[in-house]
C-alpha cells in the first residue's frame, strides 16, 4: 500500500500517512468535500467521439458481466498537475456517487481510469474490495498497453486496451483466489489478528515439541 | 653590385617571356624534300601539304529548260495511278466460262515453268482429293470488275460436277485473295472453317518472299484444308488451327495426374485412419469452441475479506500506478519505478 501523495509505503490501516500526513481530508481540502454525481464514463475532456464512447462502454459492461462484483468507472478530465492525478484518483473513488451503477456494486468495487489529456497522465485506483487481488504493478501493466494508443491520441483503443489486460489480470486472481484464499486474505488480515496468528504457530510448535518430549520419555 | 644585377635579370627574363610569346611559324617544304618523298612513293596527306593553290570552282552556269512540251495534269494523274482493271480481253477468259483447268491465268502471270508446276499440283490435288481446287490468278493491284459477281460465278459454273473450291488469287498480295466453295460444299463447310482455311494459307503464303513461292506454299496449305473439309463431309471433325484463331479455344486439359492421384498409394494406407482422425479434429475443435464460450460466458467471483479503511477513504485507498504519456521518447518501462511527488516535482 502507497501514500497517493508521497508515493511512500503505508501500513494497512494507517488513518494518514507516516512520512507525509495525507489523508482523505487533504484530498477533500484539494478537490471538495461534497459527494459527486458521476456516470460510469464522465468524458468531461470531450476526447471521445460518439462512436469511441460506445466501444468503451462496451468494454466496461464486459468487465461488469464477467466480473460480477466489480464495475469499471473511467474519468476524463483536465487536473493541471501531472503529481495530483494519484490524489485525485483516490478521492474521485472515495467521493463519487456513479449514477449508473447498481446499488449492490459499492464504489469497494470500483475500478477508476482517470485520463487527463492535457497533462498527458493517466492512472488507474481501485476500491477495498480489490486491494488484497490487485497489485500497483498490475494497474501499470494496463496502463502500459494503452500507452501507444494514448501518445497517438486514440483514447478509446488504448482504455480498450487497458481493460481487455485488466480482465486477464482479474481472471487469473479469480481463480487463483478460488483455489487459495488465505494467500489473499493474508495481505488484508489485520494487525491484531496476524498477531494471534503468529501467536498460535508458536504455541503449535512449542505444543509439537513437548509432546515430542513426551513420546521420547515414554518410548523405552 | 645589387644595381647592375637587378637590371640584367629583368632584361633576361623579359627576353625570355618575349621569345615564349611569338609563335613558331608553319612547317615549309625544303628543297628537294618533296620530290625525295615523292620519289619514295605515296605521301601522306599529299593533296593537303601541297604548295600549290587551289583552283577555283568554276561556277555553273544556269541549267537551260529544254523545249519539250511539260505533262498535262491529267497525263500526270493517270501515271500515277496505274489502272487496276483487268485488261477487256482476258475477262471473257476468265469470267465467260468454268476455265479448261485448274489454273486460270489468262493474262500469263506465271512463267511457263511456274504454270506448269502449279498446274501439276492442282492435277495432283484433284486426283488425291474429291474437291477439286480451281485458282484464278490476277495482278496484285488489279481488282475484279464490279459486274462479276463472283459468288453466282462460282454458283454457275461450279454447281455440277465434282465438289470445288475456288480461290481468286493475287500475285504478291495473297491477303487480298478470296474463296469460295462449290453449292454442295456451302452447306458442309461453315464459313468460319473457310476463314480459317484461307487465313492459314494467306499467312503460309507470307512465309515466301517472291509471289511465285507465295502462290506455290498458299496453294499446298490450300490443298491441306481442303482435306480436312473433306474429312468435314464425311463426319469428321476439322482441325483447329490455333496460331489463327483470334479468340484461341482453351488449351485441351493435360493428362498429367492430379497431386491427389499421385499422392494415392501414399494416401491408401492411411484410409483407415481416415475417419477416426477426422472425428478425433472435430471433437478437438468442438472442445475448443465450448470452452471458448464457457470462457466468454464464465462468472468470475472474488472472495470478500475484510479491510481496513485506510488514509480516511472509505471505499477506496488502493493507489494503482500513473503513468505519463507526453512523450514517445518516455516510454512505460522507464516509468516503472513510481517517484514520489515531491521527488517529480524537485
Amino acid at each position: 500500500m502507497k501514500c497517493p501523495r508521497c508515493v511512500q509505503r503505508i501500513h494497512r490501516a494507517a488513518a494518514q500517512c507516516p512520512h507525509c500526513g495525507f489523508s482523505i481530508a487533504d484530498a477533500d481540502e484539494r478537490f471538495g468535500g461534497e459527494e459527486l454525481r458521476l456516470r460510469c464514463l464522465t468524458d468531461s475532456a470531450g476526447i471521445l467521439r460518439r462512436g469511441d464512447r460506445e466501444r468503451v462502454e462496451a468494454a466496461m459492461e464486459r468487465v461488469g458481466k464477467q466480473f460480477p462484483q466489480v464495475f469499471v468507472a473511467v474519468y476524463t478530465g483536465s487536473l493541471g498537475e501531472v503529481a495530483n492525478m494519484r490524489q485525485f484518483g483516490f478521492w474521485l473513488l472515495n467521493r463519487s456517487a456513479f449514477e449508473d451503477v447498481p446499488v449492490e456494486k459499492p464504489n469497494e468495487a470500483g475500478i477508476l481510469l482517470t485520463i487527463d489529456p492535457e497533462s498527458k497522465a493517466a492512472g488507474m485506483v481501485f476500491g477495498y474490495l480489490l486491494d488484497p487481488f490487485l497489485e500497483e504493478s498490475d494497474t501499470f501493466e494496463c496502463l502500459s498497453r494503452a500507452h501507444a494508443y494514448w501518445l497517438e491520441e486514440r483514447y478509446a483503443d488504448g482504455i480498450i486496451k487497458a481493460l481487455a489486460h485488466l480482465e486477464g489480470i482479474l481472471r487469473k486472481r479469480s481463480r487463483h483466489a478460488r483455489k487459495d484464499p488465505e494467500h489473499f486474505q493474508r495481505k488484508v488480515m489485520p494487525a491484531a489478528m496476524m498477531g494471534d496468528l503468529v501467536r498460535r504457530i508458536r504455541s503449535g510448535h512449542r505444543g509439537a515439541s513437548a509432546g515430542e518430549i513426551e513420546n521420547a520419555e515414554v518410548s523405552p | 653590385m645589387k644595381r647592375v644585377l637587378w637590371p640584367a635579370c629583368w632584361m633576361v627574363l623579359f627576353t625570355a617571356v618575349r621569345a615564349a610569346q611569338v609563335e613558331p611559324g608553319l612547317p615549309v617544304w625544303g628543297e628537294g624534300e618533296r620530290k625525295q618523298l615523292e620519289s619514295e612513293g605515296w605521301v601522306a596527306g599529299a593533296l593537303l601539304l601541297t604548295d600549290e593553290p587551289v583552283a577555283e570552282v568554276p561556277e555553273k552556269e544556269p541549267e537551260t529548260p529544254l523545249d519539250v512540251a511539260q505533262p498535262t495534269a491529267e497525263e500526270i494523274a493517270e501515271t500515277e495511278a496505274p489502272s487496276s482493271d483487268i485488261p477487256e480481253k482476258f475477262l471473257p477468259a476468265y469470267f465467260g466460262e468454268r476455265p479448261a483447268g485448274f489454273l486460270a491465268d489468262p493474262q500469263g502471270l506465271l512463267g511457263q515453268v511456274e504454270a506448269k508446276n502449279r498446274l501439276n499440283f492442282l492435277n495432283y490435288h484433284a486426283g488425291d482429293s474429291s474437291i477439286d481446287l480451281f485458282v484464278y490468278l490476277f495482278k496484285g493491284d488489279q481488282s475484279i470488275p464490279g459486274e462479276v459477281r463472283e459468288e453466282e460465278l462460282v454458283e454457275r459454273f461450279y454447281s455440277e460436277g465434282r465438289p470445288a473450291v475456288v480461290v481468286f488469287y493475287y500475285m504478291g498480295a495473297p491477303q487480298k485473295s478470296v474463296m469460295y466453295l462449290s453449292p454442295s460444299l456451302t452447306d458442309v463447310v461453315s464459313s468460319a472453317e473457310q476463314k480459317r482455311a484461307l487465313e492459314s494459307s494467306v499467312m503460309q503464303a507470307f512465309k515466301d518472299v517472291d509471289p511465285a513461292g507465295q502462290l506455290e506454299s498458299f496453294l499446298i496449305q490450300m490443298s491441306i484444308r481442303i482435306y480436312w473439309m473433306e474429312r468435314m463431309m464425311g463426319g469428321g471433325e476439322v482441325p483447329v488451327d490455333e496460331a489463327l484463331l483470334t479468340v484461341r479455344p482453351p488449351k485441351p486439359q493435360k493428362t498429367k495426374p492430379s497431386v491427389l492421384t499421385r499422392m494415392q498409394p501414399l494416401l491408401e494406407p492411411a484410409k483407415p485412419f481416415v475417419a477416426p482422425v477426422a472425428a478425433g479434429i472435430g471433437l478437438m475443435a468442438a472442445a475448443l469452441v465450448s470452452l471458448s464460450i464457457m470462457r466468454r460466458r464464465a462468472r468470475y467471483r472474488f472472495p470478500d475479506f475484510e479491510v481496513e479503511p485506510r488514509l480516511g477513504g472509505s471505499h477506496a485507498a488502493g493507489i494503482g500506478a500513473v503513468i505519463s504519456f507526453a512523450s514517445a521518447s518516455v516510454p512505460p518501462a522507464s516509468q516503472r519505478d513510481q517517484v514520489p511527488d515531491y521527488l517529480r516535482r524537485a
